[in-house]
């Protein structure tokens, strides 16, 4: 038997790299080997732990800790693997793979991502060898065009015309980078496919450079990400090694060299031209397009970006043919598309879907549905540029059109879900605080405009706001969308617009009557004790750490407004319900 | 293949060369689109937003400094879209723009001198120059010097630092410098216009505009009724504070214009408003406000009850009004302290001053406070008189109500209340009312008047109700003010009276101008110089007699005064880009305030001044010091919001790297950067 850990860098935050230490001994004696894969995607269930007899799934277990060690090394000597079925997957729960489709992901969380030959074995490199041994390049980027692959970075635009943009510039050096500065809060769906799949990325790289005729390639990873970079550089010395990577690939007279450069955490350099600067060791500043990297891009060459999800798709395109991925989505988003589902959601992970599914179905049919039990409010589909839609919009296809209609994008593929009890205000502040944040201070739109939006927003979810308020902001959003230099500030508003689109009345509620509905704005909360529920069991008043709370053993105690700080852990203690906020 | 495209811009056909971007093509046929961060030396850089068009068949505005042109395309650059754009850039940047177009000096001042450039020139040691600054504003600089209130100095933002410039004792001293050497700096006059005004008043008001209207070539004729012109300066104003030699030649300057001044002339007596309206193509009304205000007490009319203006004029005339031993003056004013050092030099023994407030609400100038003291008035604060009392029709005294300070009006000044029952009475042989002063409306009877009195005359333009009929001064609106003011409204009355004779209109438009908001902290860096005082006669001596008191700065004194000024306004205004283009889109500089961003005064590069509060991150010195000068010393550092343009390497002597070509300089589109 095999067992298979899964050790992406959010299964190893979950205990993986624990349970591999404590299975390592428990089975040591055993013929039972021990392997890691990389991330399956099921966040809610890591550490995941598979056991397989060659290459048959026996038994998927979950949520496993070192201390079921035993237990499985038990049942795995015993050959009677019903021993751990209190640690198996529920069918609820298998739910969440099965209504996937997996392209991008086909082979994550299933192969070894620190071993070529495990790749290999999986049908690697096939692609390549098939490009290599009879395409052209303007076949590949016709099978692209066929495909309908859009850039997967969150613009959507057509893939194989960037290749030909690039593929027709004039220049002798032509350059190809992968753009895996993955920023967006609450988006891992690149993380995961490196730390993963690395060689996915590289085969992908490897038949787009040979498209656009470029002999040298770059990956530029957030140097957040350092598993990725690991498990990418070891997946690029093994490539070497057997001849897929270099000089004379596969023995043909294509070269191309892969690089790792390692991006110093600068959100913008997720702009191509920012992260062109960046990669040639200048401050990470957006430049003005015209002209496009496609004609001057890195070091003024020729240059094609996409970002990770795109070029993992390319390999599966060309073994399968372009049509079968236009087979599937709709009619202006072909393919499938990797979303990293999170927030209050039942089960959060990486979900790969076919294009044309309605969000109520991944937030629902495969996420599960919202956590404790609460009312869904909105999802927030594309970071910090996207924006939110509102329940009612729950039916909307997931389509480039579709999505960028309600005001949202489809962005790189984070899709946070909020409930009930999330502040829209507050939602956009925080956006909005990680924009300005972020803001390279290059243009005046963006340096100033996203700062007077934060303050302005602060000032509303602290009590301050004033009639006008909203207008200023509606006018300041729409200069700063037609007037930034590059997409940050462009589309900085759009949590902001959307926000006030959807939920204007939440806006009103705190500037005109200075109440936050949703009850998280702290400065517009207030804390009171219930005199009926209260017991007098004093247990808040020793919790409070400013002293506000006052009354005597058995009597309803009293909290002194003037001095609470809205902390919420006397509620949090409350045993009787008897603390509510107003 | 063609070198040229064709193209429409703003509904011009355009032929451009290919490869041209938007901007410089429309540059090259007569259009300008605004840009901050563009040189045309320099690759675009796109950070100011401001070159942005509307292109036909374009969602999205185009940067004009970098997208070329093409053949059929069809740019609009003062679209809706486009000027939207601009407008919302250059609120952005005047939001978080800290710094002075102006000085607040200048400012302050009702007439707008620009005080900032005249006390550089005295710094310099450049008189005339100075007088000459000074006198397109003020006509009268050494007298206006002498006794203004000085708005100006309370503006100065050097009492951040210790205390204000002596921006008005430098202003006579400057006057001074020229006139003592026998020269007269004089305005040029234009061509005769064959058209003339007739100016009703030859006070502060009406000499000031017969100097600006002399200057446009108009004949130009002052009608006074006292002896002599001067006005209020002249019968107002003691000696002792103004000496009327030095009234007199700068009053023989204007005259030397060629103004037409004639005394002794009284309308509705002397001569009537309808005649000087037939006799002239326009008429200014600026005859002041010269009757005394009663304060409604019982025995006003007693014998020795003089009004404060009347005693003062009486004094000016040489008549030595009655005023017996002992005297008080009502009133806290400028006027009170005028009256009761007058007083003082009459030879009465006790002078006291009664006032319902205390020291800290009266209204005069506290040096005028503090030498009167000086000189042994008496303050009774928190007194009012009761009532006047009398035997035979004469004053014997008066009946004071003593007051205590009640809750803080409106303006913030705590109002006096009566404290029931309590009295004192004062044994005196005269009392003199400084309450205020009005206009008198005999003779203008056909001018619409305010409610209290006064001529209605436009705030903007200064037009009364009959057409090319103008009032100014005193004797309008809100009535009796500081010389200042009377000159500044003036020396708009007669801005639109030439227009008025021209038959033109002036249009309507306050410039946007950036103004900083400060705190002491932000002066700590300034090393204390306290301010020169003014050399005086002892009080022993000075209280008997009514030569000048203030003996004068030396040059010296004035030269190192000068020194003090901190030139808050900044060096830029009238170059400046930024400015030009927000006055140009009407922008509200405070719209979108917020936090500013951190800035600095950085001296480093010895070479030149930075100022980062003006810094707009256009990038040009960056590009500039690396492009053209081919140093790249400076560099962008920090992020975002704090993001500031700083030399990369912060260690480096830069001195020893800096090229000093002052390329850097040159391009800042703002004051950011001063040559030095």
């Amino acid at each position: 038997m095999r067992i298979v850990i899964g050790e992406g860098s959010c299964g190893i935050a979950a205990g993986a790299g624990k349970v591999h230490t404590a299975l390592t001994e428990a089975l040591r004696g055993t013929d039972a080997s021990i392997g890691i894969a990389g991330c399956i995607g099921m966040c809610f269930l890591e550490p995941v732990v598979d056991i397989y007899d060659g290459k048959t799934l026996l038994k998927r277990l979950v949520k496993v800790s070192a201390d079921d060690a035993g237990a499985i090394a038990k049942a795995v000597k015993n050959n009677d693997l019903s021993a751990v079925s209190y640690l198996e997957i529920s069918e609820e729960d298998s739910v969440f793979l099965k209504k996937q489709t997996r392209i991008a992901l086909r082979r994550c969380g299933l192969i070894d991502p620190e071993s070529i030959d495990s790749y290999l074995e999986d049908g690697g490199y096939n692609a390549l060898k098939k490009v290599l041994s009879g395409m052209s390049p303007e076949d590949v980027i016709e099978e692209i065009k066929t495909s309908g692959l859009a850039g997967r970075g969150g613009a959507g635009f057509p893939t194989w015309f960037k290749w030909n943009a690039a593929r027709k510039s004039e220049g002798e050096e032509k350059y190809l980078i992968c753009n895996a500065d993955e920023g967006d809060p609450g988006a891992f769906m690149d993380r995961a496919v490196i730390e993963s799949d690395p060689h996915a990325l590289i085969e992908g790289m490897l038949i787009a450079a040979y498209a656009i005729g470029a002999s040298k390639a770059f990956v530029y990873v957030r140097a957040e990400y350092p598993l990725a970079i690991i498990r990418l550089q070891k997946a690029i010395n093994e490539a070497t090694e057997r001849g897929l990577l270099g000089d004379s690939i596969l023995g043909t007279d294509f070269t191309c060299r892969l690089k790792i450069k390692a991006g110093a955490g600068a959100f913008v350099c997720g702009e191509e031209t920012a992260l062109i600067e960046s990669l040639e060791g200048k401050r990470g500043m957006p430049r003005l397009k015209p002209p496009f990297p496609a004609e001057k891009g890195y070091e003024n060459k020729p240059s094609n970006i996409n970002n990770v999800e795109t070029f993992a798709n390319v390999s599966w395109i060309i073994e399968n043919g372009g049509e079968a991925f236009s087979a599937m989505g709709t009619e202006n988003s072909k393919g499938t598309k990797v979303f990293a589902l999170t927030g209050k959601i039942k089960r959060g992970g990486l979900v790969e879907i076919p294009m044309g599914l309605t969000l109520r179905e991944v937030i629902y049919d495969i996420g599960g549905g919202i956590r404790d039990n609460k009312e869904f409010k909105a999802v927030q589909l594309g970071g910090p540029s996207g924006g939110c839609i509102p329940k009612e919009l729950l039916d909307t296809v997931i389509d480039y059109k579709a999505l960028s209609a309600t005001g949202a994008i489809m962005g790189s593929g984070g899709m946070v879900v909020m409930d009930e009890g999330t502040c829209m205000v507050n939602m956009a502040r925080f956006f909005l605080d990680f924009t300005t944040k972020e803001s390279c201070g290059k243009c005046v739109h963006c340096r100033i405009g996203t700062k007077r939006m934060f303050e302005s927003l602060t000032r509303i979810t602290e009590g301050n706001g004033k009639e006008g308020d909203i207008e200023l902001l509606t006018e300041l959003c729409e200069g700063i969308r037609s007037g930034a230099l590059c997409g940050l500030g462009q589309t900085a508003p759009n949590p902001v617009l959307t926000t006030i689109k959807y939920f204007r009345n939440e806006y009103e509620a705190h500037i005109k009557e200075k109440k936050c509905p949703a009850g998280e704005c702290a400065a517009l909360r207030q804390f009171v004790i219930d005199p009926e529920k209260c017991k007098g069991c004093t247990l808040c008043s020793k919790k409070c750490p400013v002293g506000a709370i006052s009354g005597s053993v058995k009597e309803a105690h009293i909290i002194d407004t003037s001095k609470c700080i809205k902390c919420g852990q006397c509620k949090e203690v409350c045993r009787f319900g008897a603390v509510e906020i107003r | 293949m063609s070198d040229t495209v064709k193209l429409i811009i703003d509904k011009k056909e355009i032929t451009a060369e290919k490869g041209d971007t938007i901007l410089l093509a429309a540059k090259k046929n007569g259009i300008e689109i605004p840009n901050l961060c563009y040189l045309k030396e320099m690759s675009p850089y796109g950070a100011c937003g401001m070159c942005v068009v509307e292109a036909e068949g374009s969602p999205k505005l185009l940067r004009a400094c970098s997208q070329k042109v093409s053949e059929g395309m069809v740019i609009n650059t003062m679209g809706e879209r486009a000027l939207k754009a601009r407008k919302i850039a250059l609120e952005l940047i005047m939001g978080d723009h800290k710094g002075d177009c102006i000085g607040p000096c200048s400012l302050n001042c009702p007439a707008h001198t620009d005080c900032q450039k005249y006390v550089k020139e005295i710094a310099d040691g450049d008189y005339k120059s100075a007088v000459k600054t000074i006198k397109e504003v003020i006509s009268l600089p050494a007298s206006i010097g002498r006794v203004c209130p000085h708005p100006c100095e309370t503006a100065c933002r050097r009492q951040h630092v210790e205390e204000p410039v002596s921006i008005a004792y430098l202003k006579a001293f400057a006057a001074d410098e020229v006139l003592k050497n026998g020269e007269h700096i004089l305005p040029e006059v234009k061509a005769p216009s064959e058209k003339s005004v007739g100016i009703i008043g030859g006070g502060p008001a009406g000499l000031s505009a017969a100097f600006r209207l002399i200057q446009q070539g108009h004949a130009v004729t002052v009608y006074d009724k006292m002896p002599k012109m001067g006005g209020m300066l002249r019968y107002g104003i003691p000696e002792y504070r103004l000496p009327k030699k030095v009234l007199d030649t700068e009053i023989a300057e204007i005259e030397s214009l060629g103004v037409k001044m004639i005394n002794n002339c009284t309308i509705g007596k002397d001569i009537t408003f309808e005649e000087i309206k037939e006799k002239h193509d326009a008429v200014l009304v600026a005859n002041g406000a010269w009757k005394s205000s009663s304060i409604r007490c019982e025995g006003e009319s007693l014998e020795g009850v003089f009004g404060g203006i009347d005693f003062l004029r009486a004094a000016a005339l040489g008549e030595k009004p009655a005023i017996g031993r002992k005297t008080a003056i009502v009133g806290g004013g400028n006027t009170a302290m005028d009256a009761c050092r007058t007083a003082v030099r009459l030879g009465a023994e006790e002078v006291s001053i009664i006032y319902r407030r205390t020291r800290d609400e009266m209204p005069a100038e506290d040096i005028e406070i503090e030498e009167a003291m000086e000189e042994g008035v008496i303050f009774r604060f928190l007194t009012n008189p009761a009532e006047i009392l009398g035997c035979d029709g004469r004053v014997t005294g008066v009946k004071l109500q003593v007051m205590t300070l009640g809750e803080p009006d409106e303006r913030g000044r705590r109002s006096p209340v009566p404290v029931e029952g309590e009295f004192i009475t004062l044994e005196l042989d005269s009392i003199i009312i400084a309450a205020g002063q009005k206009n008198d409306p005999a003779g203008f009877e056909m001018l619409e008047t305010t409610k209290r009195g006064t001529i209605l005359a436009d705030e903007r333009t200064f037009a009364t109700s009959i057409p090319g009929v103008f009032a100014a001064g005193d004797t309008t609106n809100d009535g009796a003010s500081i010389a200042i003011k009377a000159i500044a409204e003036a020396n708009e009355a007669a801005k639109f009276i030439d227009a008025y004779l021209d038959g033109i209109e002036i249009p309507h438009k306050k410039p946007v101008i950036s103004e900083r908001e400060v705190t002491d902290d932000m002066f700590t860096e300034y090393e204390k110089h306290p301010r020169i005082k003014m050399p005086q006669r002892a009080p022993e001596d000075r209280r008997n007699d009514f030569t000048e008191i203030n003996l004068g700065f030396t040059e010296e004194n004035a030269r190192e005064e000068a020194t003090r000024c901190l030139s808050c306004g900044c060096h830029d205004y009238g170059h400046c880009k930024l400015i030009k283009y927000a006055d140009e889109y009407c922008t509200d500089c405070k719209k979108l305030k917020g936090e500013y961003h951190k800035s600095f005064k950085e001296e480093k590069l010895e070479v030149i001044l930075r100022d980062q509060g003006k810094c707009i991150l256009c990038g040009l010195c960056v590009r500039a010091c690396e492009d053209i000068a081919k140093q790249g010393i400076l560099g962008l550092v920090g992020r975002g919001f704090d993001t500031v343009i700083k030399p990369e390497f912060r260690n480096i002597d830069i001195k020893s790297i800096c090229a000093d070509c002052k390329k850097c300089a040159d391009v800042c589109p703002t004051g950011a950067l001063k040559i030095l």
